[in-house]
Protein backbone atom coordinates (compact mmCIF):
# COMPACT_ATOMS: atom_id res chain seq x y z
CA UNK A 1 0.00 0.00 0.00
CA UNK A 2 1.32 3.68 -0.53
CA UNK A 3 0.20 6.75 1.57
CA UNK A 4 -0.96 9.31 -1.41
CA UNK A 5 -2.47 12.81 -0.90
CA UNK A 6 -5.00 14.66 -2.76
CA UNK A 7 -7.81 17.04 -2.92
CA UNK A 8 -11.51 15.58 -4.03
CA UNK A 9 -13.86 18.45 -4.62
CA UNK A 10 -12.37 20.98 -2.83
CA UNK A 11 -11.62 18.50 0.23
CA UNK A 12 -8.34 17.27 1.39
CA UNK A 13 -8.05 13.44 1.98
CA UNK A 14 -4.85 10.75 2.96
CA UNK A 15 -5.25 7.33 1.63
CA UNK A 16 -3.75 4.18 1.33
CA UNK A 17 -3.96 2.80 -2.01
CA UNK A 18 -2.70 -0.23 -3.60
CA UNK A 19 0.02 0.95 -6.42
CA UNK A 20 -2.21 -0.56 -9.16
CA UNK A 21 -5.34 0.86 -7.99
CA UNK A 22 -6.93 3.18 -10.50
CA UNK A 23 -7.84 6.55 -9.26
CA UNK A 24 -11.94 5.48 -11.03
CA UNK A 25 -11.32 2.51 -7.80
CA UNK A 26 -10.29 4.96 -5.10
CA UNK A 27 -13.02 7.60 -5.70
CA UNK A 28 -15.42 4.92 -6.05
CA UNK A 29 -14.94 2.37 -3.94
CA UNK A 30 -12.87 4.49 -1.14
CA UNK A 31 -14.42 7.55 -1.28
CA UNK A 32 -18.24 6.78 -2.13
CA UNK A 33 -17.81 8.92 -5.20
CA UNK A 34 -20.10 6.90 -7.48
CA UNK A 35 -20.73 9.55 -10.05
CA UNK A 36 -17.98 8.85 -11.84
CA UNK A 37 -19.02 5.89 -14.28
CA UNK A 38 -16.98 3.35 -15.81
CA UNK A 39 -18.00 2.58 -19.15
CA UNK A 40 -15.53 0.53 -21.29
CA UNK A 41 -12.54 0.77 -18.74
CA UNK A 42 -10.32 1.53 -22.03
CA UNK A 43 -9.80 5.07 -22.73
CA UNK A 44 -12.66 5.18 -25.43
CA UNK A 45 -15.80 6.70 -23.92
CA UNK A 46 -15.25 9.09 -21.29
CA UNK A 47 -17.73 7.98 -18.74
CA UNK A 48 -14.86 7.91 -16.20
CA UNK A 49 -14.04 11.38 -17.42
CA UNK A 50 -12.33 13.85 -14.01
CA UNK A 51 -10.50 17.08 -13.62
CA UNK A 52 -7.39 16.55 -12.48
CA UNK A 53 -5.19 19.91 -11.96
CA UNK A 54 -7.59 21.42 -14.32
CA UNK A 55 -7.50 19.05 -16.92
CA UNK A 56 -9.70 16.60 -18.39
CA UNK A 57 -8.28 12.88 -18.18
CA UNK A 58 -10.20 9.22 -17.98
CA UNK A 59 -9.89 7.89 -14.48
CA UNK A 60 -9.85 4.96 -15.95
CA UNK A 61 -6.53 4.87 -17.20
CA UNK A 62 -4.47 6.81 -14.08
CA UNK A 63 -3.63 4.73 -10.71
CA UNK A 64 -4.59 6.67 -7.72
CA UNK A 65 -1.03 7.17 -6.84
CA UNK A 66 -0.29 8.86 -9.86
CA UNK A 67 -2.87 11.31 -9.06
CA UNK A 68 -0.80 12.05 -5.38
CA UNK A 69 -0.75 15.52 -4.56
CA UNK A 70 -3.05 17.00 -7.32
CA UNK A 71 -6.54 18.80 -6.86
CA UNK A 72 -9.63 17.04 -8.65
CA UNK A 73 -13.03 17.65 -9.45
CA UNK A 74 -15.72 14.84 -9.96
CA UNK A 75 -19.24 15.46 -11.13
CA UNK A 76 -20.09 15.53 -7.36
CA UNK A 77 -17.90 18.87 -7.01
CA UNK A 78 -19.91 20.74 -10.07
CA UNK A 79 -23.45 21.42 -8.53
CA UNK A 80 -26.81 19.26 -7.37
CA UNK A 81 -30.29 19.35 -7.51
CA UNK A 82 -30.81 22.53 -5.74
CA UNK A 83 -27.54 24.33 -7.35
CA UNK A 84 -27.18 23.04 -10.46
CA UNK A 85 -24.16 24.10 -13.02
CA UNK A 86 -25.39 25.95 -16.10
CA UNK A 87 -23.85 23.34 -17.91
CA UNK A 88 -26.29 20.70 -15.81
CA UNK A 89 -29.39 23.27 -16.29
CA UNK A 90 -28.92 23.09 -20.15
CA UNK A 91 -28.35 19.60 -20.73
CA UNK A 92 -31.51 18.76 -18.55
CA UNK A 93 -33.18 21.91 -20.81
CA UNK A 94 -32.51 20.83 -23.65
CA UNK A 95 -33.25 17.21 -22.99
CA UNK A 96 -29.47 16.40 -23.38
CA UNK A 97 -29.87 13.66 -21.06
CA UNK A 98 -31.21 9.96 -21.63
CA UNK A 99 -29.92 7.24 -19.70
CA UNK A 100 -27.57 9.48 -17.81
CA UNK A 101 -24.34 7.04 -18.16
CA UNK A 102 -22.21 9.32 -20.13
CA UNK A 103 -23.83 12.73 -18.23
CA UNK A 104 -21.47 13.08 -15.86
CA UNK A 105 -18.46 12.51 -17.78
CA UNK A 106 -20.31 15.06 -20.57
CA UNK A 107 -20.55 17.66 -18.10
CA UNK A 108 -17.42 17.77 -16.92
CA UNK A 109 -15.77 18.48 -19.91
CA UNK A 110 -17.96 20.98 -20.74
CA UNK A 111 -17.06 22.62 -17.73
CA UNK A 112 -13.72 22.43 -18.24
CA UNK A 113 -13.93 23.94 -21.39
CA UNK A 114 -16.05 26.89 -20.05
CA UNK A 115 -13.12 27.30 -17.21
CA UNK A 116 -10.71 27.64 -19.90
CA UNK A 117 -12.93 29.71 -22.18
CA UNK A 118 -16.20 31.74 -21.54
CA UNK A 119 -17.20 31.89 -25.39
CA UNK A 120 -15.94 28.79 -27.12
CA UNK A 121 -16.97 28.53 -31.15
CA UNK A 122 -18.42 25.43 -32.61
CA UNK A 123 -15.66 23.53 -33.40
CA UNK A 124 -14.20 24.36 -29.61
CA UNK A 125 -17.23 22.33 -28.12
CA UNK A 126 -16.63 19.64 -30.71
CA UNK A 127 -13.23 19.06 -30.45
CA UNK A 128 -13.29 19.66 -26.13
CA UNK A 129 -16.55 17.10 -26.49
CA UNK A 130 -14.98 14.69 -28.59
CA UNK A 131 -13.45 11.91 -25.58
CA UNK A 132 -17.56 11.48 -24.44
CA UNK A 133 -19.32 8.42 -26.16
CA UNK A 134 -23.56 8.65 -25.68
CA UNK A 135 -25.16 5.47 -26.75
CA UNK A 136 -28.90 7.26 -26.33
CA UNK A 137 -28.69 10.68 -27.00
CA UNK A 138 -27.89 12.08 -30.84
CA UNK A 139 -24.72 14.41 -29.93
CA UNK A 140 -26.64 17.32 -31.42
CA UNK A 141 -28.56 17.75 -28.14
CA UNK A 142 -25.26 17.66 -26.19
CA UNK A 143 -23.47 20.01 -28.24
CA UNK A 144 -26.26 22.54 -28.78
CA UNK A 145 -26.58 21.96 -24.46
CA UNK A 146 -22.98 23.15 -24.43
CA UNK A 147 -24.04 26.40 -26.45
CA UNK A 148 -26.49 27.25 -24.42
CA UNK A 149 -24.62 27.02 -20.81
CA UNK A 150 -21.56 29.19 -22.70
CA UNK A 151 -24.27 31.69 -23.54
CA UNK A 152 -25.51 32.05 -20.60
CA UNK A 153 -21.99 31.86 -19.02
CA UNK A 154 -21.16 34.83 -20.90
CA UNK A 155 -24.29 37.11 -20.04
CA UNK B 1 4.12 -4.27 -6.57
CA UNK B 2 6.67 -1.58 -5.57
CA UNK B 3 5.64 2.19 -6.47
CA UNK B 4 8.85 5.06 -6.34
CA UNK B 5 7.51 9.06 -6.98
CA UNK B 6 11.36 9.90 -7.60
CA UNK B 7 11.20 13.68 -8.05
CA UNK B 8 14.57 14.15 -10.30
CA UNK B 9 16.44 12.41 -12.79
CA UNK B 10 18.85 11.14 -11.12
CA UNK B 11 16.72 9.67 -8.43
CA UNK B 12 15.03 7.84 -11.05
CA UNK B 13 17.81 6.16 -12.76
CA UNK B 14 19.16 5.25 -9.59
CA UNK B 15 15.62 3.50 -8.36
CA UNK B 16 16.20 1.74 -12.10
CA UNK B 17 19.21 0.53 -11.98
CA UNK B 18 18.56 -1.43 -8.38
CA UNK B 19 14.86 -2.17 -8.39
CA UNK B 20 13.48 -4.21 -10.88
CA UNK B 21 11.21 -1.72 -12.05
CA UNK B 22 9.28 0.04 -14.84
CA UNK B 23 8.68 3.62 -15.99
CA UNK B 24 5.47 4.84 -15.97
CA UNK B 25 4.34 7.99 -17.98
CA UNK B 26 0.87 8.90 -18.90
CA UNK B 27 -0.15 4.92 -18.16
CA UNK B 28 -2.71 5.49 -20.75
CA UNK B 29 -1.07 2.31 -22.55
CA UNK B 30 0.97 0.98 -19.10
CA UNK B 31 -2.13 1.08 -17.32
CA UNK B 32 -4.59 -1.21 -19.65
CA UNK B 33 -1.23 -3.42 -20.54
CA UNK B 34 -1.27 -4.26 -16.36
CA UNK B 35 -5.28 -4.98 -16.76
CA UNK B 36 -5.05 -7.35 -19.29
CA UNK B 37 -2.28 -9.37 -17.94
CA UNK B 38 0.06 -8.34 -20.95
CA UNK B 39 2.70 -6.68 -18.78
CA UNK B 40 3.20 -7.36 -14.73
CA UNK B 41 5.62 -4.92 -13.55
CA UNK B 42 7.41 -6.15 -10.24
CA UNK B 43 7.94 -2.25 -9.45
CA UNK B 44 7.13 0.71 -11.30
CA UNK B 45 8.83 4.30 -11.44
CA UNK B 46 6.49 7.01 -11.60
CA UNK B 47 7.85 9.95 -13.86
CA UNK B 48 4.98 12.39 -13.06
CA UNK B 49 6.75 14.07 -10.57
CA UNK B 50 10.03 15.03 -12.49
CA UNK B 51 8.84 18.30 -13.96
CA UNK B 52 11.97 18.81 -16.01
CA UNK B 53 11.30 16.10 -18.19
CA UNK B 54 8.20 18.18 -19.36
CA UNK B 55 10.54 21.18 -20.63
CA UNK B 56 9.95 22.42 -24.58
CA UNK B 57 12.68 24.62 -24.99
CA UNK B 58 15.19 25.54 -27.96
CA UNK B 59 18.85 25.00 -26.80
CA UNK B 60 21.93 25.19 -29.08
CA UNK B 61 19.69 24.76 -32.62
CA UNK B 62 17.57 21.97 -31.55
CA UNK B 63 14.14 22.23 -30.64
CA UNK B 64 14.52 19.95 -27.15
CA UNK B 65 10.99 18.10 -25.83
CA UNK B 66 11.16 16.41 -22.52
CA UNK B 67 9.63 12.91 -23.00
CA UNK B 68 7.11 13.66 -19.96
CA UNK B 69 5.16 16.44 -22.57
CA UNK B 70 2.23 15.54 -23.04
CA UNK B 71 0.21 15.64 -26.36
CA UNK B 72 -1.93 18.58 -25.31
CA UNK B 73 1.61 20.16 -24.26
CA UNK B 74 2.61 19.78 -27.45
CA UNK B 75 -0.62 20.53 -29.48
CA UNK B 76 -0.43 24.09 -27.74
CA UNK B 77 3.21 25.37 -27.82
CA UNK B 78 4.03 27.45 -30.41
CA UNK B 79 7.71 26.28 -30.68
CA UNK B 80 6.50 23.06 -31.51
CA UNK B 81 3.86 25.01 -34.03
CA UNK B 82 6.26 27.23 -35.75
CA UNK B 83 9.53 24.25 -35.71
CA UNK B 84 7.91 20.90 -35.79
CA UNK B 85 4.76 21.31 -37.63
CA UNK B 86 4.45 17.72 -38.48
CA UNK B 87 4.60 17.14 -35.19
CA UNK B 88 2.15 19.72 -34.04
CA UNK B 89 -0.35 18.52 -36.66
CA UNK B 90 -0.25 15.19 -35.32
CA UNK B 91 -0.85 15.99 -31.43
CA UNK B 92 -3.99 17.53 -32.80
CA UNK B 93 -5.64 14.41 -33.89
CA UNK B 94 -3.83 11.84 -31.38
CA UNK B 95 -6.53 10.07 -29.33
CA UNK B 96 -8.89 12.35 -27.71
CA UNK B 97 -8.81 15.56 -25.33
CA UNK B 98 -8.75 13.19 -22.47
CA UNK B 99 -5.62 10.90 -23.78
CA UNK B 100 -3.88 14.46 -25.26
CA UNK B 101 -4.12 15.48 -21.83
CA UNK B 102 -2.25 12.45 -19.87
CA UNK B 103 -0.03 10.75 -23.23
CA UNK B 104 3.42 11.84 -23.41
CA UNK B 105 5.49 11.65 -26.19
CA UNK B 106 8.24 9.67 -24.64
CA UNK B 107 5.48 6.94 -23.70
CA UNK B 108 4.71 6.47 -27.48
CA UNK B 109 7.70 5.62 -28.44
CA UNK B 110 8.06 3.37 -24.89
CA UNK B 111 5.23 1.47 -26.44
CA UNK B 112 6.10 2.20 -29.90
CA UNK B 113 2.77 0.49 -31.35
CA UNK B 114 2.96 0.33 -35.16
CA UNK B 115 1.05 2.93 -35.39
CA UNK B 116 2.05 6.01 -33.15
CA UNK B 117 1.27 8.92 -34.25
CA UNK B 118 4.53 10.72 -32.77
CA UNK B 119 6.98 9.14 -34.37
CA UNK B 120 6.30 9.24 -38.16
CA UNK B 121 6.92 12.88 -37.86
CA UNK B 122 9.86 12.48 -35.71
CA UNK B 123 11.69 10.79 -38.43
CA UNK B 124 10.89 13.21 -40.73
CA UNK B 125 12.03 16.05 -39.19
CA UNK B 126 15.27 14.37 -38.33
CA UNK B 127 14.79 13.94 -34.48
CA UNK B 128 17.37 12.10 -32.36
CA UNK B 129 16.26 10.64 -28.88
CA UNK B 130 18.28 11.32 -25.51
CA UNK B 131 18.59 8.12 -23.47
CA UNK B 132 20.07 8.01 -20.15
CA UNK B 133 20.82 5.28 -18.05
CA UNK B 134 22.64 5.12 -14.36
CA UNK B 135 25.83 4.39 -16.37
CA UNK B 136 25.30 5.24 -19.95
CA UNK B 137 24.35 8.71 -21.61
CA UNK B 138 23.31 8.49 -25.12
CA UNK B 139 21.82 10.60 -28.61
CA UNK B 140 20.55 8.29 -30.80
CA UNK B 141 19.18 9.07 -34.00
CA UNK B 142 15.28 8.08 -33.81
CA UNK B 143 15.89 5.88 -36.78
CA UNK B 144 18.65 4.10 -35.51
CA UNK B 145 16.81 3.17 -32.28
CA UNK B 146 13.98 2.00 -34.50
CA UNK B 147 16.35 -0.56 -35.22
CA UNK B 148 17.23 -2.18 -31.78
CA UNK B 149 15.24 -5.26 -30.34
CA UNK B 150 14.71 -4.25 -27.80
CA UNK B 151 14.06 -1.11 -28.21
CA UNK B 152 15.29 0.25 -24.52
CA UNK B 153 17.35 -1.72 -21.78
CA UNK B 154 14.59 -1.90 -19.03
CA UNK B 155 16.95 0.78 -17.05
CA UNK B 156 17.12 2.73 -19.86
CA UNK B 157 15.26 6.31 -19.23
CA UNK B 158 13.91 8.19 -22.51
CA UNK B 159 15.20 11.63 -21.35
CA UNK B 160 13.75 13.85 -24.54
CA UNK B 161 13.57 14.19 -28.19
CA UNK B 162 15.89 16.80 -30.09
CA UNK B 163 15.21 18.28 -32.98
CA UNK B 164 17.62 19.90 -35.60
CA UNK B 165 15.84 24.19 -36.59
CA UNK B 166 16.52 23.56 -40.33
CA UNK B 167 13.21 25.76 -41.52
CA UNK B 168 11.88 22.55 -42.96
CA UNK B 169 8.41 22.41 -44.22
CA UNK B 170 6.38 19.25 -42.60
CA UNK B 171 3.17 18.18 -43.06
CA UNK B 172 1.15 14.93 -41.64
CA UNK B 173 -1.66 12.78 -42.11
CA UNK B 174 -3.34 9.71 -41.00
CA UNK B 175 -6.81 7.89 -41.38
CA UNK B 176 -8.14 5.32 -38.95
CA UNK B 177 -8.50 6.14 -35.10
CA UNK B 178 -6.43 3.29 -32.52
CA UNK B 179 -8.95 1.01 -32.27
CA UNK B 180 -10.23 0.96 -36.06
CA UNK B 181 -9.03 -2.30 -36.96
CA UNK B 182 -5.16 -2.25 -38.29
CA UNK B 183 -6.30 -2.85 -42.02
CA UNK B 184 -7.59 1.04 -41.62
CA UNK B 185 -4.91 2.70 -40.11
CA UNK B 186 -2.09 4.50 -41.80
CA UNK B 187 -0.08 7.12 -41.46
CA UNK B 188 2.91 9.74 -43.10
CA UNK B 189 4.85 12.11 -42.53
CA UNK B 190 7.08 14.65 -45.03
CA UNK B 191 9.89 17.03 -44.55
CA UNK B 192 11.86 19.15 -46.80
CA UNK B 193 13.57 22.20 -47.14
CA UNK B 194 12.79 24.10 -50.03
CA UNK B 195 15.24 26.19 -52.29
CA UNK B 196 14.24 28.30 -54.98
CA UNK B 197 12.01 25.89 -56.61
CA UNK B 198 13.58 22.96 -55.87
CA UNK B 199 12.71 20.53 -52.73
CA UNK B 200 16.02 19.20 -50.94
CA UNK B 201 16.71 16.51 -48.33
CA UNK B 202 12.59 14.90 -48.26
CA UNK B 203 12.35 12.65 -46.04
CA UNK B 204 8.98 10.46 -46.20
CA UNK B 205 7.90 8.57 -42.61
CA UNK B 206 5.20 5.87 -42.55
CA UNK B 207 3.25 4.29 -39.82
CA UNK B 208 1.13 1.33 -39.43
CA UNK B 209 2.75 -0.33 -42.41
CA UNK B 210 5.45 -2.61 -40.67
CA UNK B 211 6.28 -3.65 -37.45
CA UNK B 212 7.35 -0.22 -36.67
CA UNK B 213 7.03 3.22 -38.40
CA UNK B 214 10.28 3.50 -40.75
CA UNK B 215 12.41 6.04 -43.11
CA UNK B 216 11.54 5.97 -46.99
CA UNK B 217 15.30 5.39 -48.23
CA UNK B 218 14.21 5.13 -51.88
CA UNK B 219 11.48 8.29 -51.38
CA UNK B 220 13.93 9.98 -50.55
CA UNK B 221 15.94 9.95 -53.90
CA UNK B 222 13.25 9.64 -56.11
CA UNK B 223 11.91 13.04 -54.69
CA UNK B 224 15.05 15.46 -53.28
CA UNK B 225 16.15 17.54 -55.76
CA UNK B 226 13.89 18.36 -57.82
CA UNK B 227 11.17 21.37 -58.95
CA UNK B 228 7.71 20.52 -57.03
CA UNK B 229 5.24 20.37 -59.31
CA UNK B 230 2.13 17.76 -60.16
CA UNK B 231 4.96 15.49 -62.07
CA UNK B 232 6.80 15.79 -58.59
CA UNK B 233 3.48 14.65 -56.63
CA UNK B 234 2.60 11.89 -59.33
CA UNK B 235 6.04 9.94 -59.01
CA UNK B 236 5.74 10.64 -54.90
CA UNK B 237 2.35 8.82 -55.06
CA UNK B 238 3.71 5.99 -57.18
CA UNK B 239 6.78 5.35 -55.32
CA UNK B 240 5.33 5.43 -52.30
CA UNK B 241 2.45 2.74 -53.39
CA UNK B 242 5.41 0.98 -54.36
CA UNK B 243 6.88 0.50 -50.85
CA UNK B 244 3.62 0.04 -48.83
CA UNK B 245 3.22 -2.83 -51.89
CA UNK B 246 6.73 -4.00 -51.02
CA UNK B 247 6.37 -3.64 -47.01
CA UNK B 248 2.84 -5.50 -46.92
CA UNK B 249 3.59 -8.21 -49.31
CA UNK B 250 0.29 -10.41 -48.67
CA UNK B 251 -1.18 -9.38 -45.85
CA UNK B 252 -4.72 -9.36 -45.96
CA UNK B 253 -4.17 -5.00 -45.34
CA UNK B 254 -2.19 -5.06 -48.35
CA UNK B 255 -4.23 -4.06 -51.41
CA UNK B 256 -6.57 -1.20 -48.73
CA UNK B 257 -3.34 -0.02 -48.31
CA UNK B 258 -2.00 0.45 -50.88
CA UNK B 259 -4.48 2.23 -52.22
CA UNK B 260 -5.21 4.31 -48.98
CA UNK B 261 -2.07 5.62 -49.14
CA UNK B 262 -1.86 7.65 -52.30
CA UNK B 263 -4.34 10.25 -50.55
CA UNK B 264 -2.69 10.29 -47.29
CA UNK B 265 0.74 10.73 -48.68
CA UNK B 266 -1.25 13.99 -50.14
CA UNK B 267 -3.13 15.12 -47.91
CA UNK B 268 0.28 14.93 -45.60
CA UNK B 269 1.96 17.60 -48.68
CA UNK B 270 -1.25 19.76 -48.16
CA UNK B 271 0.66 22.29 -45.84
CA UNK B 272 3.10 22.10 -48.00
CA UNK B 273 2.06 22.68 -51.61
CA UNK B 274 -1.06 25.29 -51.93
CA UNK B 275 -2.70 25.87 -55.34
CA UNK B 276 -0.15 28.82 -56.12
CA UNK B 277 2.85 26.24 -55.75
CA UNK B 278 5.03 26.02 -52.31
CA UNK B 279 3.91 27.67 -49.45
CA UNK B 280 6.26 30.54 -48.26
C1 LIG C 1 -8.42 5.49 -26.10
C2 LIG C 1 -7.01 5.57 -26.57
C3 LIG C 1 -6.71 6.22 -27.77
C4 LIG C 1 -5.40 6.31 -28.22
N1 LIG C 1 -5.17 6.92 -29.41
C5 LIG C 1 -3.90 7.00 -29.89
C6 LIG C 1 -3.62 7.65 -31.12
O1 LIG C 1 -4.52 8.20 -31.80
N2 LIG C 1 -2.33 7.67 -31.55
C7 LIG C 1 -1.30 7.10 -30.83
O2 LIG C 1 -0.16 7.16 -31.26
N3 LIG C 1 -1.55 6.48 -29.66
C8 LIG C 1 -2.81 6.40 -29.17
N4 LIG C 1 -3.04 5.76 -27.99
C9 LIG C 1 -1.94 5.07 -27.30
C10 LIG C 1 -1.23 5.85 -26.19
O3 LIG C 1 -2.05 6.88 -25.69
C11 LIG C 1 0.10 6.45 -26.68
O4 LIG C 1 0.96 5.43 -27.10
C12 LIG C 1 0.78 7.32 -25.62
O5 LIG C 1 1.72 8.17 -26.25
C13 LIG C 1 1.48 6.56 -24.51
O6 LIG C 1 2.04 7.50 -23.62
P1 LIG C 1 1.88 7.38 -22.02
O7 LIG C 1 2.54 8.57 -21.45
O8 LIG C 1 0.48 7.15 -21.64
O9 LIG C 1 2.76 6.08 -21.78
P2 LIG C 1 2.71 4.94 -20.66
O10 LIG C 1 1.50 4.12 -20.84
O11 LIG C 1 2.96 5.53 -19.32
O12 LIG C 1 4.01 4.11 -21.09
C14 LIG C 1 4.07 3.40 -22.31
C15 LIG C 1 5.36 2.58 -22.37
O13 LIG C 1 6.50 3.42 -22.50
C16 LIG C 1 7.40 3.23 -21.41
N5 LIG C 1 7.89 4.58 -21.06
C17 LIG C 1 7.12 5.67 -20.86
N6 LIG C 1 7.89 6.76 -20.62
C18 LIG C 1 9.18 6.34 -20.68
C19 LIG C 1 10.44 6.99 -20.52
N7 LIG C 1 10.53 8.33 -20.29
N8 LIG C 1 11.57 6.26 -20.62
C20 LIG C 1 11.51 4.92 -20.87
N9 LIG C 1 10.34 4.24 -21.04
C21 LIG C 1 9.19 4.95 -20.94
C22 LIG C 1 6.60 2.58 -20.31
O14 LIG C 1 7.40 1.77 -19.48
C23 LIG C 1 5.62 1.76 -21.12
O15 LIG C 1 6.20 0.56 -21.53
C24 LIG C 1 -4.35 5.72 -27.48
C25 LIG C 1 -4.64 5.11 -26.25
C26 LIG C 1 -5.93 5.02 -25.80
C27 LIG C 1 -6.22 4.35 -24.49
S1 LIG D 1 -14.55 4.00 -18.70
FE1 LIG D 1 -12.83 5.26 -18.84
S2 LIG D 1 -12.95 5.92 -20.87
FE2 LIG D 1 -14.53 4.45 -20.82
S1 LIG E 1 -27.62 9.42 -22.28
FE1 LIG E 1 -27.33 7.27 -22.32
S2 LIG E 1 -25.24 7.14 -22.91
FE2 LIG E 1 -25.64 9.22 -23.12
Amino acid sequence: MIEINLVVNEKPYTLNVEPSERLIDALRNRLGLLGTKEGCGEGECGACTVIMDGKTVNSCLVLAAQANGSVITTIEGVGNRRSPHPVQKAFVEVGAVQCGFCTPGMVLSAKNLLDRNLKPSETEIGIAMSGNLCRCTGYDKILRAVKIAAEEGAK
Amino acid sequence: MKYFQPHSVEDALEIAQTAEATFLAGGTDLVLHMRTGKVQPSGIIDLGKVSVLREIKITDGFLNIGSMATFADLGKSELVLRNAYALWQACQTMGSPQIRNQATLGGNLGNCSPAADGLPPLLALGAEVHLMSAEKEEIVPLATLLGRTPLLGQETLIRGFCIPLKELKSGFAKLGRRRALAIARLSVAVALEVNENKVENVRVALGAVGRRAFLSESLSQVLSGQELNQEWLEKGVLEVQRIVREALGTRASAPYKRVAVSGVFREALESIITEGGIQA
